[in-house]
């Protein structure tokens, strides 16, 4: 499993990628792995106000359907639309071509408090 | 929980096995559910199905006791061929569906599905010999070319019959039957030797395949699967399954019942749905009238619900099998709306399969 040193994670399997105020989004290689073929995926709406915890779309693979939680408060400012048409970019590239989607975060410290790689991958082979 | 004698291969070839009707089963290997899908399509796969059941019956009077048991006519055979056909309750419901290899003239296999064997012997009677052997489906369009190199014999089984072949001095059975909607055959291969011979189809080119893509297949190919389109409260009337009973054979279980099903016409129908994105639908979603339907019912009425659901990869579309009233008088091309997860998505009553070499249904 591929967990990138230079990313902070969530709990509930979310990547982040700080630059500046704002956060890329993603599911992790972990999730991917975990979900099977990605088929469809319900993207956000641009404009959207989040919190950590909240809605930030569905995952949907052929197998399950698995919701997107927000790992920072802010607002939903671009969604990756190329996954209306290829949503198998979530299981080949997690980190690349699958990111979900960029929120102008509110407080840049929310992602400090996220899991470092380290932490993340303890959580994975628990 | 119940292992395959192909259980050691599968953990060697990456699957991820998952626990399905009480035996361990591989759900995907290393190309995926849709890429296994799409290989079936365009090549060939080779999926375990040692899970199936297999019930022998034989002796003088065998074929009275099928015969006046299931609902399709024996005698429309010969052996040598498999048949179609069901076990019904006395209220005309679906037990099982299963497949009958006509073997020899007092010699039968009966092929149940797995968590249904034991109310399929009690039934017909028989022996259990499920374990005694693998079940391997070969299926696609190059299914008989690439086996043809491992066995000629196996390879050359006619669509619904049923045949033998050596392998490697293993008695082995085959029949040109399987659940993908593409041409293909079913080995029963002893356990001896089952290892054997599942490698030898990944040398000779099969890729194989888990029970991911073979549901998706067979939904693809507009197959019910039991526990789902087939079971408690379902005839094989409501799905569409007409050919599969024979009336005019005379009794069988259940007879009473369907003929008064028959006649006062069924309540609900079997219907397939496309939805009009990649969305898949689902399994238990609420089927909606909408404005555009030529229905008796207004808009938001209820009319329906889904019985399987998922992706399907070769129209890149939600698809579906649905109950849909009869009182809701829909017709092929009406459209409804879909209730996944509290949201309408819209999709289309369509004819199945919904997808063969013919062509695709939106």
């Amino acid at each position: 499993m591929i967990v990138p040193e230079y990313l902070r994670y969530s709990s509930d399997h979310e990547w982040v990628r700080l630059e500046g105020k704002r956060a890329t989004i993603g599911i992790t290689d972990y999730a991917q792995d975990s979900l099977g073929d990605v088929v469809y995926v319900e993207l956000p709406a641009v404009g959207e106000r989040v919190s950590p915890g909240g809605s930030l779309g569905e995952v949907e693979s052929t197998k399950s359907v698995s919701e997107v939680y927000s790992p920072v408060s802010g607002t939903v400012v671009v969604v990756n639309d190329t996954l209306n048409d290829f949503p198998q970019n979530l299981n080949s590239e997690p980190y690349g071509t699958g990111w979900i989607c960029e929120i102008e975060v509110d407080d840049v410290s929310e992602v400090d408090e996220l899991l470092d790689a380290a932490s993340y991958r303890l959580l994975t082979e628990s | 929980m119940k292992r395959s004698p192909l259980y050691e291969s599968h953990l060697r070839l990456g699957a991820k096995v998952v626990p399905f009707g009480g035996w361990q089963m591989p759900l995907f290997y290393r190309l995926g559910t849709v890429g296994e899908h799409l290989a079936c399509r365009s090549a060939a796969v080779a999926f375990d199905v040692s899970h199936l059941g297999t019930v022998h019956i034989e002796g003088p009077g065998s074929y009275d006791v099928l015969q006046r048991s299931l609902t399709n006519d024996l005698s429309r055979i010969n052996p040598g061929r498999a048949q179609y056909t069901h076990l019904l309750s006395d209220e005309g419901w679906v037990v099982d569906d299963l497949i009958v290899w006509w073997i020899s003239k007092d010699s039968f296999d009966v092929m149940p599905n797995a968590s249904n064997t034991s109310r399929v012997i009690q039934a017909l009677g028989g022996q259990e010999r499920t374990q005694e052997r693998a079940l391997i489906a070969i299926q696609g369009p190059k299914a008989r070319a690439l086996l043809g190199s491992i066995s000629k014999v196996a390879a050359g089984v006619g669509r619904f019959a049923v045949g033998e072949f050596e392998w490697e001095g293993y008695h082995c059975r085959v029949a040109g039957t399987g659940y993908t909607g593409e041409d293909g055959v079913e080995c029963s291969v002893p356990t001896g030797c089952a290892l054997d011979f599942w490698d030898a189809l990944r040398d000779a080119g099969i890729e194989p395949a888990g029970l991911g893509a073979r549901d998706t297949l067979r939904l693809e190919a507009g197959l019910p699967l039991h526990g789902h389109e087939l079971g408690e409260g379902i005839t094989p009337l409501q799905v569409g399954l007409e050919w599969v009973v024979a009336f005019e054979k005379g009794e069988f279980i259940g007879r009473t019942s369907l003929e008064r099903e028959a006649k006062q016409g069924v309540d609900r129908k079997l219907y397939g749905l496309v939805s009009a994105t990649r969305q898949p639908l689902r399994e238990k979603a609420k089927v909606l009238a909408v404005r555009e339907g030529k229905g008796a019912r207004d808009p938001g009425d209820l009319i329906g619900v889904v019985t399987s659901g998922n992706y399907s990869p070769m129209l890149e579309r939600g698809i579906a099998l649905a109950f849909l009233d009869a009182s809701a008088h829909v017709e092929i091309g009406d459209r409804v709306m879909v209730e996944v997860r509290g949201r309408g998505v819209p999709a289309t009553i369509v004819d199945t399969p919904f997808w063969s070499h013919e062509g695709a249904r939106r």
